[in-house]
């Protein structure tokens, strides 16, 4: 069954990335220049630092005015950008990359190898929220010329390839960030790349403006004239705008899922689920496992079987999703990684089960049918979380758990559930990302148990086999080795279940029929939007 | 008799005695406004959580050390009195920091805000309190009729419903359905209008916000004025008058309306002084850019700075609206005194 | 008692006021035997339209709209009466002091209220409920120290123009005690835009309560018609009567408030008495 959605997946895939070859194979047939873009940003960013905080919508705006080294197709194949092209040493321990020539910054200075090395090793390995582990084996860049740039590795670092994109890793200019510190920059909202698009004004609380670069390094790109990223903070509104084409595209949940629904009736209106290829969001509940009776893993899987994963992507999410099976979003099947062949929480007599579990764990119904009490903590990202919360106070009443729900901030939540520790159950999200090296290692390794840092092992899971497999799984350059690591990382943590792995969060790209060629690289709204067009 | 020359002198008087009063009731705001950043300084400080939090929660990831930098940066590092110390120096210096969330004086930021904020909350007030006190008055005068009937359930209906409901109903039917005006924003993005294209496109986006806005407090003034229409009918001095032989309309426009608006004013005032606070609620539905928005949200990623600064230029107009407040109260009611 | 419950009578949108109140508290009384058990229940098919199986339908994941109205009564209801008592019984009392004395008094509690006063209501409500962490008590805290504060301006303006009266003078001369005439002689002239206020305020916290949740503020355990608002609003256009039935219960029970706090107004009134 799932296999045959994966080649039904596959095959909506190829034909259209066969459209798009056919559409490159005929250019300047379609693709017209001039228009503006409308694209919703939610909420407003508070900088364009893309090199400095990985928060949404900054990267939103900035992917239109930084490039990366590469580009990426829809097939997760890297391709050239800035670099022409780039060899990995057989060894593993060095890549050499050739730089495009003639390559202009938006102030007319010309775009070198050493604005490589000190984007990567000055700023994004000291201070991009990834980028320490991204290029955490890059000891040195090499420039022997202004267009070749070697980095030399202390290990091979199969999972850097993926992480060069104009979004993940763009490209600075030297002479701008050269004498300061990076977190001070002055020039941090008037950004300067290489993009095919350059910044002209941020009205704060209205929109940013982006204008056409004229001196673009892509021949007859990009074809629209202006990108403005506009902020509506409210979600109906926003719903409105799109509705009455006020705005013409929106990403992630700027539009909730309900109205997704309603829009996609729209004759002016296409939705497509592809172009987050390289996100791979996992909705889960992170488990306090120090707090008893928590710390049982019986009592974890008990919790785990006792939520209807399909209840909640059909009701609260309005069926966009797909039940997850453990910590790897099912997309990283197309990497390899993925297996479901662990121990599976979604089976029919699953209720029975978990009160087995907890009846032989020793945690008894009390006399009011309860077994014991906790405080599930929602993230405070939209209605959708409280929603969630509501339905598993439900779900967990049911096997005799009573659950409080309790609705902070972002800055109470993260405090109290990644600096204090002060928490019994969240639910929450995070992104796998393009590797699992860059965005799943984080939440399951001994070394991540790190206070007072966000998004990493909040739940203080300990396993030395699972830190062996993924210490592994890091440098190993043969792929079906690899996959061989992960399947055993997923069986083993899934049977532990330190997390209760809910659904693969799948996100629409919502456009406006007007314009084509907008979602062309597994970054989606990420992405440069240099070969978006406009009728 | 020393009539003539004794008025001239007490008019002399009053006009000293007036200028003593604002000055006085100027400078013993001082006070009360570091009061006020004292107690916002403290209450905020009891929320859990810090500016370093949020930032390091949006971007996605940070070490302890750089929150530990970002912490120095922003001052948290130091002892609470220590930063409520440097606070207080820099307000009294007139200097309301700096948002690091931002990157930008929080003066810059909050006169980014200021026009459309004003632009909004005075169009309200015009609109609410003109046509409330006229609705109240002709609700008063034709006590009891349908006249009356229909203005007491209209503005009680419109008080009642939740403003939310109302702003969305508004857009669904005047720019969904009926296509007449945008959905939200100020200015229609993309199209960079200049001269009065410019203006009559600002003016269209604020037909919905500002109608939904006022309806709520249209209904408060009406109901205000008509309860304080009747209240004043009923006085000795009505009965008086009528005994006296003055006509019903040089009873109600000479003497009761005088002394009718006198609650009105007050909740006017009440509604001036919070102009700088904006809508909350409004602005999140019409995505409008006003400082009530940019409070809520710089409450929510700990940017104090911003939300102190928005605090204290709200207090102090509070302030400038209260003395004006107490001079017109003087005015309509000889009796009150000023001194 | 007679007379006043005749002049009440007379009134007849107050005494339909009136009804409406007695059947919501009825409803509120009466919502664990209408709907036994907790209105947060997957009660049935999400989305089921209303007047069907259920009188409301049901909302997104299939809670009964009715069930959440009867008991989102009781905490609607709770908010606003506790808040607005709270904030009329300060607001007149420091008002109605600091106008009654005048002078230094007046000048420092009116400096009380203004520093109440000068943080933009609403963004300081939601101030409160943030630092306090959203619940039922901080959200009836946060709207009383909202609230209190118009209630004695208003109070203070009317002490300070009666104190001038002449009947309030001739009780001077008479010596009466400060309190007996604060209490006894000006109090009831001017309860009737005080309670026009109060009812009001009892309104406007019910109203300020479905802001707060309509703004994700409110108390995630506790059903209230705020809630029940802001969780359908984003399926209005698709679902229209989850957030409709909740917000017809908000408007008619303002309304009801009002008229209510109307017809307590007319008959109230000393001096309407023998119109």
């Amino acid at each position: 069954m799932l296999k045959a959605a994966f080649t039904a997946l596959a095959r909506v895939r190829f034909a259209i990335l066969s459209a798009i070859l056919l559409a490159l194979a005929a250019p300047a047939q379609a693709q017209k220049p001039g228009g503006t873009l409308i694209m919703m940003v939610q909420p407003e960013p508070p900088t364009l630092a893309s090199y400095l905080s990985t928060s949404g919508p900054i990267g939103q705006v900035a992917a239109k005015i930084y490039d990366g080294l590469l580009e990426y197709d829809l097939d997760l194949k890297p391709q050239p950008s800035l670099a022409e092209s780039w060899q990995v040493a057989p060894d593993g321990l060095s890549v050499t990359f050739k730089l495009r020539q003639g390559v202009k910054f938006h102030d007319g200075k010309p775009f070198t190898s050493a604005d490589v090395k000190h984007s990567v090793l000055e700023v994004l390995k000291k201070v991009h929220p990834r980028g320490p582990g991204t290029f955490r084996a890059v000891t040195e860049i090499e420039t022997p010329d202004a267009q070749t740039a070697v980095f030399k590795l202390s290990e091979p670092a199969p999972y850097m390839l993926r992480a060069l994109s104009g979004y993940e890793s763009p490209m600075l200019p030297k002479h701008i960030f050269e004498s300061v510190d990076p977190r001070q920059n002055p020039k941090a909202d008037t950004p300067i790349g290489t993009g095919p698009f350059r910044f002209v004004e941020w009205q704060k609380g209205q929109y940013i403006r982006l204008d056409k670069n004229r001196d673009y390094w892509k021949q007859g790109r990009p074809y629209l004239d202006r990108i403005v990223a506009r902020f509506v903070p409210d979600a109906s509104t926003r719903t409105a705008a799109m509705e009455k084409g006020e705005v013409h595209f929106a990403a992630f949940d700027a539009i909730p899922f309900v109205d997704v629904k309603r829009l996609q009736t729209l004759p002016h209106i296409a939705t497509t689920t592809q172009g987050y290829e390289f996100i791979n969001s996992v909705t889960m509940m992170e488990i306090n496992t120090k707090k008893a009776p928590l710390d049982k893993k019986e009592v974890r899987q008990a919790i785990a079987y006792a939520i209807d994963r399909k209840f909640i992507i059909d009701n609260i999410w309005y069926g966009f999703g797909r039940p997850s099976t453990g910590p790897l979003n099912a997309d990283f099947a197309k990497a390899g990684f993925y297996t479901a062949d662990v121990r599976r929480y979604d089976v029919p007599d699953r209720v029975a089960i978990a009160n087995k579990l907890l009846d032989d764990a020793g945690v008894k119904r009390g006399a009011d049918g309860t077994r014991f009490k906790m405080t599930l903590d929602l993230i405070p990202y939209g209605e959708q979380w409280q929603r969630m919360g509501e339905y598993v106070k439900q779900a967990l009443a049911q096997v005799g758990i009573d659950v409080s729900l309790r609705y902070e901030d972002v800055a109470g939540f993260l405090r109290r559930v990644y600096t204090n520790y002060d928490f019994d159950m969240t639910a929450n999200f995070l992104y796998g990302l393009a590797d699992p090296v860059i965005g799943v290692h984080r939440q399951y390794t001994t070394d991540q148990i790190r206070q007072g840092t966000v998004f990493v092992n909040s739940t203080r899971y300990s396993n030395p086999k699972v830190d062996d497999l993924l210490k592994r799984a890091t440098t190993e350059n043969d792929p079906a080795k690899r996959a061989a690591l992960y399947f055993d990382f997923q069986k083993t943590v899934v049977e532990d279940s330190p997390i209760v792995w809910v659904f693969d969060m799948q996100f629409v790209n919502i456009y406006n029929k007007k314009f084509h060629d907008l979602v062309v690289s597994p970054l989606g709204v990420y992405s440069s939007f240099d070969r978006a067009w406009m009728e | 008799m020393p009539g003539v020359s004794g008025t001239g002198c007490s008019t002399q008087d009053f006009d000293v005695r007036r200028l003593r009063f604002i000055a006085r009731r100027l400078l013993q705001a001082v006070p009360t406004i570091l009061l006020i950043v004292v107690i916002n300084f403290l209450l905020l400080h009891l929320a859990p959580g810090d500016a370093a939090d949020v930032l390091a929660g949006e971007a996605g990831s940070a070490t302890p050390e750089y929150m530990a930098a970002l912490r120095a940066r922003f001052g948290l590092d130091q002892p609470l009195y220590v930063q409520l110390f440097v606070y207080l120096k820099n307000i009294l210096s007139l200097d309301l920091g700096y948002s690091f969330r931002h990157n930008q004086p929080v003066l810059t930021l909050i006169l980014d805000r200021l026009g459309p904020t004003l632009l909004l909350m005075a169009t309200t007030l015009v609109l609410s309190v003109s046509i409330g006190v006229l609705l109240g008055l002709l609700a008063a005068t034709g006590l009891r009729t349908w006249r009356d009937n229909i203005i007491s359930v209209l503005a009680l209906v419109s008080y009642a419903t939740p403003l939310f409901w109302l702003g969305l109903m508004l857009i669904i039917i005047f720019s969904i359905q009926l296509d007449w005006l945008p959905t939200s924003g100020m200015e229609t993005i993309g199209a960079f209008y200049e001269g009065w294209d410019r203006v009559a496109d600002i003016a269209r986006h604020l037909v919905l916000p500002a109608v939904t806005l006022s309806l709520f407090y249209l209904a408060v003034y009406t109901r205000l004025m008509r309860a304080a229409m009747l209240e004043q009918a009923g006085m000795d001095y009505v009965t008086t008058a009528r005994a006296k032989g003055l006509t019903e309309r040089r009873i109600t426009f000479g003497h009761v309306l005088r002394n009718a608006l006198l609650p009105v004013i007050t909740v006017a005032g009440i509604q001036t002084g919070g102009l700088i606070g904006g809508s909350v609620v409004v602005e999140t539905i019409f995505g409008w850019p006003g400082l009530g928005l940019l409070a809520f949200q710089s409450l929510f990623a700990r940017d104090l700075n911003l939300l102190f600064g928005i605090f204290f230029l709200s207090a102090c107009l509070v302030v400038v609206v209260n003395v004006i407040v107490d001079l017109i109260y003087a005015l309509l009611d000889p009796r009150i005194e000023i001194a | 008692m007679g007379g006043f419950w005749h002049r009440f009578a007379r009134n007849r949108s107050a005494v339909l006021g009136l009804a409406i109140l007695a059947i919501v508290l009825l409803m509120a009384a009466a919502a664990p035997l209408l709907y036994p058990g907790s209105p947060f229940a997957l009660a049935g098919r999400p989305l089921s339209g209303p007047f069907g199986e259920f009188l409301f339908g049901t909302d997104t994941l299939g809670r009964n709209v009715a069930a959440g109205i009867a008991h989102g009564a009781r905490t609607s209801l709770l908010i606003g009466l506790i808040s607005t008592a709270v904030a009329v019984l300060l607001g007149v009392l420091i008002g109605g002091v600091a106008g009654y004395y005048g002078g230094r008094v007046d000048d420092l509690l009116m400096r009380l209220t203004e520093i109440f006063q000068t943080i933009p209501s609403f963004v300081f409500a939601i101030v409160l409920v943030a630092v306090m962490s959203p619940s039922v008590h901080s959200t009836v805290i946060a709207i009383a120290v909202v609230s209190w504060p118009g209630v004695a301006r208003l109070a203070r303006g009317e002490f300070l123009s009666m104190r001038r009266r002449e009947f309030v003078q001739s009780c001077v001369s008479l010596g009466m005690g400060d309190l007996r005439i604060m209490f006894r002689q000006i109090l009831p002239n001017c309860l009737s835009p005080i309670i026009v206020t109060a009812s009001l305020l009892v309104a406007t916290a019910i109203l300020i309560e479905s802001g707060l949740a309509f703004l994700g503020l409110g108390d995630p355990n506790v059903m209230s018609w705020g809630f029940q608002v802001g969780a359908g609003r984003t399926v209005l256009r698709s679902a229209w009567w989850i957030c409709t039935f909740p917000g017809i219960a908000i408007l008619l029970t303002v309304l009801a408030i009002n008229l209510v706090g109307e017809g307590l107004n007319d008959a109230l009134n000393p001096r309407l008495r023998s119109a």
